[in-house]
């Protein structure tokens, strides 16, 4: 042990040896760096998010027009029937009547001023007479009587109040005349021009119109590809973890399978869509712009990922608690069940929640197999056309109209909102479930 | 010995294994001079053998911090085991042997203020015999060779021997002379002793063969007539 | 190999004959043939790597559990071959209980802990049975009076010597008549350690107690039979004091007196 050679020492441990000095540079430049990395990305994603909400917080207001509307028996319901059913059906363009004659009224213009009632009848949004159709639907003990409803304004007025129309721009060369400005601030100083809330923005579908335009359709159709891939990929992704992790034997055939299951992780998702085309719809005749069918591909997609997650997890849980149970004689599917399984259980969940977030998020695949529709009704089940949030996105930021830039990225809110809730949810019941062994 | 994996182990057996070799030594010599003390009607040497034996009650008290040591911290097993137990039995045996050969030199003192004896010269003898045995043993213990041990432990029955013949004798010269009668009985127990140290000396085989093979050396060991003794006076 | 002497222990409990384990080329257990009494303690001694536990792990046939061990030869336990095609190994799980080396309680409450063997061996009908079949073994292990307030507390929460007390309770639990204990004190303290060695000199009255162990001192402590491994083989088998004070081979000579290598 005597040729272990003596340490050439400083002579007290105050010094700063040349050595020393180098070593603790390398250190500071090394968190220097890993600062510098952090700063680069975290700039960047707040650049990301204030630009999104810059743009998008907007839109989660739009401007209002309150009328008093005369709804009138003779217009409405000639019959005098007073139902639903009478209300819905007939010339939709009596409704138009109703409210324009409230706005001439409201703004003191005569009727027979054509040039400037039609001026003022832009104001309103052209969604305007459904509206007020399903509000008269709703509300049938009001028919004969006056009420004062608040209607959506046109997307150029709407633009306007929020500022994105300049009033010094030249008349010509901007879409609403003097004229109309005038109106409007004679209906703001009466306190019939308000921004509101804009509800709409999550129950409406897709519209041409930026005003009666919204995420809903999309919303829905995304939670039921969501719950498709949450029922088809979770059992099928946990079964066959446990069965690969637990019960295959470790062959050339099992090692050929966990090989191909990662590599289908990294297969870029058009391919999924691809194949859900050729698949799902070409084979199996499946309804194309079904969510049943973006939902079947998706999973294709996120099953990887939740395998992967399993059986990490599964591996994770110390082999002490299997021998332990097959020790007092559980058999080994008593074993995994009472025992493996639930010690996973957060592992479990948190894979399949960041690959439902990454399914939701997902939108290459879901134009393969026409799910770029123009779906105006929300839809009421799985195999009705739909669109997906990320898709309602895509759509929404090829349109030019300045009213749909700020519906995309409160859109892109709305998304990022929902994949925020979902890693939530993953962390909660991370920590729910969690326990020590 | 040697070859643990900690070395200090082996270190520390081979100082026990010193210190009783040490012990064997100290109580060889005072035996030894015990017995010149006699020969040369030497008070001197006497007092010398008397003062060696604080020496040796230190060593066994070495001896005994050691062993206690060891099992405290070794934990010895089989063979070590076996070894520090021979060692702190042999160091008590050894202290023993001391002791009596202190009180020889003792009675060796009180046989210079009488003339000498013709006796004297037969219980020298028996001495020397004593002293072979135990210096054999020792040897035998410290090159660990258990066949001399063996040798040892069969020879005892000659010491018992010799102590029965030397205590005929001197019953005889004191029954003829009476006058001699306090002397004679120095010699008794001078010669007593010196058959309790051939016991010792094969006690020491005893712990010898016991260290190696971890068994008694036999059935019943080969003794003496001492029964006798008892009818003849 | 000696046998010792009948008188110290009861009959044969299991019995070993020519034991060979394979770890697919490795020949890990070379014709290993040993009789286990019944109510005593036989502790296995021996170098890390010698095969001992994985010989234990024979009689349980936890090596099952391994692809690739493959086990030759005959274990019977009251004359039944346990590596018969008919032998399911739950049956005889339940039958010849294990404690592993780390406890290694499951991360339920104690009572569940307890109760599982018996659940799931259908052991008791009804929660007042299930609730006497804890109470007895939680006792038997020692653990009761500590433990009977808060038997629905986690059983991870316990301190080691508790835990490893819990694990025993558990494969006690579904009334096995061997134990088998792989370095049950490898991971507590000395205290719990000396706890755990009190208990298992209980339970030497109702059940046949083999213990793999590292320390030589505990095997000297708790076992009356001691055997010896060293790589692969089964070197000596013979009474405890005998193996301690005075070993026949060699190796187990340096092995237990601290030369080996």
């Amino acid at each position: 042990m005597a040729d272990i050679a003596a340490p050439r020492r400083a002579a007290s441990l105050a010094e700063v040896t040349p050595s020393l000095k180098k070593r603790r540079a390398a250190e500071a430049r090394f968190k220097a760096y890993g600062i510098a990395a952090i700063s680069v990305a975290l700039f960047f994603l707040v650049a990301l998010l204030s630009t999104v909400f810059y743009n998008g917080a907007s839109a989660f207001q739009q401007t209002s027009i309150r009328l008093t509307v005369d709804l009138k028996q003779d217009v409405i319901d000639p019959q005098g029937r007073n139902t639903a059913d009478a209300v819905m059906t007939g010339n939709v363009f009596r409704w138009g009547g109703l409210v324009d004659e409230a706005l001439l009224s409201q703004l003191g213009i005569d009727p027979n001023d054509e040039l400037l009632a039609a001026d003022a009848q832009k104001l309103i949004s052209g969604g305007a007479r459904i509206y007020l159709r399903d509000y008269v639907a709703e509300n049938l003990d009001q028919i004969g009587t006056k009420q004062e409803i608040w209607f959506l304004a046109d997307g150029v007025v709407d633009a306007f109040m929020k500022g994105s129309i300049s009033e010094e721009t030249e008349e010509s060369r901007r879409p609403i005349k003097d004229r109309q400005i005038a109106m409007l601030r004679q209906l703001e100083e009466a306190g019939a021009l308000e921004k509101k809330f804009n509800t709409g923005l999550f129950t409406f579908g897709a519209s041409s119109r930026a005003e009666t335009a919204g995420v809903g359709a999309a919303m829905v159709g995304s939670m039921y590809m969501m719950l498709v891939v949450l029922a088809l990929a979770l059992p099928i992704g946990v079964a066959a973890s446990i069965y690969l992790e637990e019960f295959a034997p470790k062959n050339r055939w099992t090692d050929l399978i966990e090989v191909n299951i990662n590599n289908l992780a990294a297969v870029p998702s058009i391919v999924f869509g691809i194949l859900g085309l050729a698949v799902f719809i070409n084979f199996f005749g499946l309804p194309r712009s079904a969510a049943l069918v973006g939902g079947l591909v998706l999973t294709l997609m996120t099953l990887p990922t939740i395998i992967i997650a399993t059986r990490a997890s599964l591996k994770a849980v110390p082999p002490s608690i299997r021998e332990a149970a097959l020790g007092v004689g559980a058999s080994k599917m008593q074993a995994v069940f009472h025992h493996v399984l639930p010690l996973a259980m957060p592992g479990i969940l948190t894979g399949t929640i960041i690959g439902l977030a990454q399914a939701l998020g997902e939108t290459a695949p879901l134009l393969m197999i026409g799910m770029v529709a123009f779906i105006a009704d929300i839809p009421s089940g799985p195999t009705d056309p739909a669109t997906a949030l990320p898709v309602q996105i895509f759509m929404w930021a090829n349109m030019a109209e300045r009213a749909f830039v700020e519906r995309t990225s409160a859109a892109i809110i709305v998304l990022l909102g929902f994949l925020l809730i979902m890693n939530v949810t993953a962390i909660l019941l991370r920590k729910r479930f969690e326990r020590r062994w | 010995m040697g070859e643990h994996i900690v070395t200090s182990f082996d270190d520390d057996l081979i100082e026990l294994r010193a210190r009783i070799a040490e012990m064997g030594g100290v109580a060889e010599t005072q035996l030894s001079q015990a017995l010149d003390s006699i020969e040369r009607r030497d008070s001197d040497l006497a007092e010398e053998v008397i003062g060696k034996d604080r020496r040796l009650d230190a060593l066994e008290h070495e001896v005994e911090r050691l062993a206690t040591q060891i099992i405290a911290k070794r934990q010895p097993m089989a063979k070590d085991l076996r070894l520090v137990v021979s060692a702190m039995k042999l160091s008590t045996t050894l202290e023993r042997v001391g002791d009596l050969a202190k009180n020889i030199a003792k009675r060796s003192r009180a046989l210079t203020a009488t003339s000498p004896v013709r006796i004297s010269g037969s219980v020298v003898r028996m001495g020397r015999q004593a002293q072979a045995q135990l210096t054999e043993a020792l040897d035998a213990y410290v090159k660990t060779d258990v066949d001399a041990a063996i040798a040892v432990w069969r020879r005892d029955v000659e010491i018992d021997d010799a102590y029965n013949a030397l205590f005929r004798e001197t019953i005889t010269y004191m029954m003829e002379d009476p006058r001699t009668i306090s002397l004679g009985s120095q010699l008794l127990f001078i010669a007593k002793n010196l058959e309790r140290i051939g016991d010792h000396a094969t006690h020491i085989a005893e712990m010898i063969h016991y260290s190696a093979k971890g068994e008694a050396i036999g059935p019943e060991r080969p003794k003496g007539e001492a029964d006798d003794i008892g009818q003849t006076v | 190999m000696k046998d010792g002497d009948g008188a110290l222990m009861g009959d044969t409990k299991v019995s070993a004959t020519n034991v060979n384990v394979y770890y697919g080329e490795a020949h890990a257990i070379k014709d290993v043939s040993v009789e286990i009494g019944d109510k005593a303690v036989t502790a296995f001694i021996g170098p890390s790597g010698c095969g001992k536990s994985t010989f234990l792990r024979c009689i349980n046939r936890m090596n099952d559990t391994i692809d690739i061990c493959r086990v030759t030869g005959s274990i019977l336990l009251e004359g039944e071959d346990i590596n018969a095609k008919s032998v399911d190994p739950v049956q005889l799980r339940a039958r010849v209980g294990m404690v592993f080396q780390k406890p290694n309680p499951f991360p339920k409450s104690i009572y569940d802990n307890v109760a599982y063997g018996p659940k799931i061996h259908g052991m008791a009908t009804n929660k007042p049975d299930l609730d006497a079949i804890v109470e007895s073994c939680l006792r038997k292990a020692a653990l009761w009076d500590e433990v009977k307030d808060r038997l629905d507390k986690p059983g991870t929460g316990l301190s080691g010597g508790q835990q490893q007390r819990l694990c025993i309770a558990r494969a006690i639990a579904t009334s096995p008549e061997v134990l088998l204990m792989d370095e049950p004190c490898s991971a507590l303290d000395p205290i719990a350690t000396a706890r755990v060695e009190e208990l298992i000199d209980e339970l030497r009255d109702s059940f046949a107690i083999v213990i793999v162990t590292h320390s030589m001192q505990q095997a000297a402590r708790v076992s009356q039979k001691t055997a010896f491994f060293h790589l692969g083989v089964m070197v000596e088998y013979d009474d405890t004091d005998k193996i301690f004070t005075n070993p026949s081979d060699k190796r187990t000579q340096d092995y237990i007196t601290g030369r080996f290598g």
